[in-house]
């Protein structure tokens, strides 16, 4: 019974460190999250669909809250774009060059950007 | 968790890294501290770990729950949900904000794991599956099962069933459309209807995916049952070590697992990259891969957790039994991976469901009078505690496995081989949780 107690013990201090340490670090960047003014210039991403296959393919895409996001898209052939963001976007492009403006986004987190018909992951958007 | 389903499919940022290498750091002390600690225990007192208490008021809440009349309640709330729910799959409107996606997705499949935690085996109180058979078997004026079911098969049915409900919400790509999921369901309440009248009442605990996955959780609860079945409190690693051998049991721990891993894995860029490749792309063998991996991923858990556990022991135990007599050292692991990958899923998403379910058919009724609630995004604008809870919540599922493994290594291992007879096994429970604190920060 002592064995167990003790161990209890040593496994509470431990748990009682990194709760600490985890503490301690997450006082740092909720004041740093003031920049969501959207002064900052908007971040355009270059998209190319040609045939079944598309550029970027499934990168991540770092994006600031309340930075607006634009799409520069150049494809073969027309087709839906499907933004997993709340709400759900679709947007539509043509053949040649369409410009697409995404909006920008509160909501810190990990957005993907689909190409409807190809079924494949453009960019993971990550907004923090 | 994609997911689309209307709930948004915005996904949680990924763990700091610094959270990850402390966390894994942390479970690779607390694993060797237990260790050497065994070395110096010293007696042979088997672990007095199953006790239980009964204090009065338990007695009396033990009295409550199981009389006639709670149960009987109960199995009402069950069907109330069971029939809101058979309603909307035939009547509502085929679209991602019809609530029947995050009813089942979210309310019942993620919603398993907490309320099994705080309140035991709860499915089983409320299982729609089982008051349908009860009510069939006083039709029939009998509840006595035509065969007796075969021991050998264990809980395989139910690790089959889980596989396929992953597969229906991970890699079937319609699984947000009304037809496919009232298929499935359709499917699952035939089979666990024809399974219970075959086998009786039984069958429920071992083949009913839902069933089999809360009474597992269920084990990290402070309820137990005494061997007069009365309620009585253990401590949740007391508990753990309740759950005996089964056939199949490594098989459902490692589904659970497995499939769970391969969700957060499947988002990563490295696996969209091969995914949408040319090669990949040009024979579209996009959606075998899917399939293929979702196979892969629980056998490869499985595979080196029976590696891991037969390497394990010297004894008198044979070594193919080991991995089921230490089976209950992953589900806390497990649980702990659940509950990290899922806990802003369902705060945000099973807020997202309650507002839709208040307007079932999309006419603009407000039934429960939650249909223009906002969804609150606590943990979506407090990245850094959500990475914390995540991290903390791995660490301490690692560390009661890695407790449980050492109280059941005492009952089955020989006194000499204690200690290096645990470390390929701990080995292996390390190489769990660092991956799967991995997966938390690469995606």
């Amino acid at each position: 019974m002592r064995h167990s107690a003790r161990l209890f013990a040593i496994v509470a201090t431990l748990l009682g460190v990194v709760a600490l340490t985890a503490a301690c670090g997450s006082d740092s960047d909720t004041g740093s999250s003031g920049s969501t003014d959207g002064s900052t210039s908007p971040k355009v991403i270059q998209v190319t669909f040609s045939g079944k296959s598309v550029t970027p393919n499934g990168e991540v895409v770092q994006v600031a809250r309340g930075q607006k996001v634009e799409l520069d898209v150049k494809a073969d052939a027309a087709g839906e774009i499907h933004v997993h963001s709340d709400p759900e976007q679709h947007k539509e492009y043509g053949a040649g060059t369409t410009h697409l403006s995404l909006g920008s986004f509160d909501v810190p987190g990990r957005i993907e950007v689909e190409s409807h018909a190809l079924e494949k992951t453009i960019v993971i958007l990550e907004v923090k | 968790m994609i997911l689309a389903h209307g709930i948004g499919g915005r996904q949680d940022l990924p763990i700091p890294l610094e959270s990850a290498i402390l966390g894994a750091v942390v479970a690779l002390v607390v694993s060797f501290v237990v260790l050497i600690l065994v070395t110096r225990a010293h007696g042979d007192q088997a672990p007095a770990s199953r006790r239980s208490w009964r204090p009065a008021w338990v007695a009396r809440l033990g009295r409550v729950v199981d009389s006639r009349g709670w149960t009987v309640a109960l199995r009402g709330v069950g069907l109330l949900l069971f029939a809101f729910t058979v309603f909307i799959a035939l009547f509502g409107r085929d679209t991602a904000n019809n609530p029947l996606f995050g009813i089942v997705y979210i309310w019942l499949w993620v919603g398993i794991v907490p309320f099994s935690l705080v309140l035991g085996p709860a499915w089983r109180l409320i299982s729609p599956v089982r008051t349908i058979h009860a009510a069939l078997s006083a039709l029939r004026g009998s509840s006595e099962p035509m065969f007796t079911y075969p021991r050998r098969l264990g809980l395989w049915p139910a690790a089959l069933g889980l596989l396929l409900f992953a597969w229906l919400e991970l890699v079937y790509p319609n699984n947000n459309f009304v037809g496919p999921v009232r298929l499935w369901f359709a499917i699952y309440l035939a089979a666990m209807i024809v399974g219970g009248q075959l086998f009786g009442a039984r069958f429920f605990e071992r083949c009913d995916p839902f069933e089999v996955y809360s009474s597992l959780v269920a084990k990290l609860s402070v309820w137990g049952r005494d061997e007069q079945g009365r309620l009585v409190l253990r401590t949740p690693l007391g508990n753990l070590d309740t759950l005996q051998p089964t056939p199949g049991l490594v098989a459902v721990v490692s589904t659970l697992f497995g499939t769970i891993v391969y969700d957060s894995f499947r988002d990563s860029t490295p696996w969209l990259q091969l995914k949408q490749g040319d090669f990949i792309t040009e024979h579209n063998l996009g959606y075998t891969l899917d399939n293929v991996a979702l196979v892969a991923f629980p056998l490869a858990v499985g595979v080196f957790y029976c590696l891991g556990t037969m390497l394990t022991g010297v004894g008198h135990i044979e070594r193919r039994q080991l991995p089921g007599h230490l089976a209950p050292s992953l589900v806390p692991i497990i649980v702990g991976y659940i509950f990290a990958h899922y806990l802003s899923y369902f705060w945000e998403g099973g807020q997202a469901t309650l507002r839709q379910a208040s307007d079932p058919l999309g006419n603009g009724s407000d039934w429960f009078g939650t249909s223009d609630m906002t969804v609150n995004y606590f943990f979506a604008y407090h990245a850094t505690l959500l990475a914390d809870i995540k991290v903390l919540g791995v660490v301490v599922g690692h560390v009661l496995g890695v407790w449980s493994a050492h109280i059941r290594a005492m009952q089955v291992l020989p006194r000499k081989h204690l200690v290096t007879g645990q470390i390929p096994l701990l080995i292996t429970m390390i190489g769990f949780t660092v991956g799967g604190l991995y997966l938390l920060f690469a995606s």
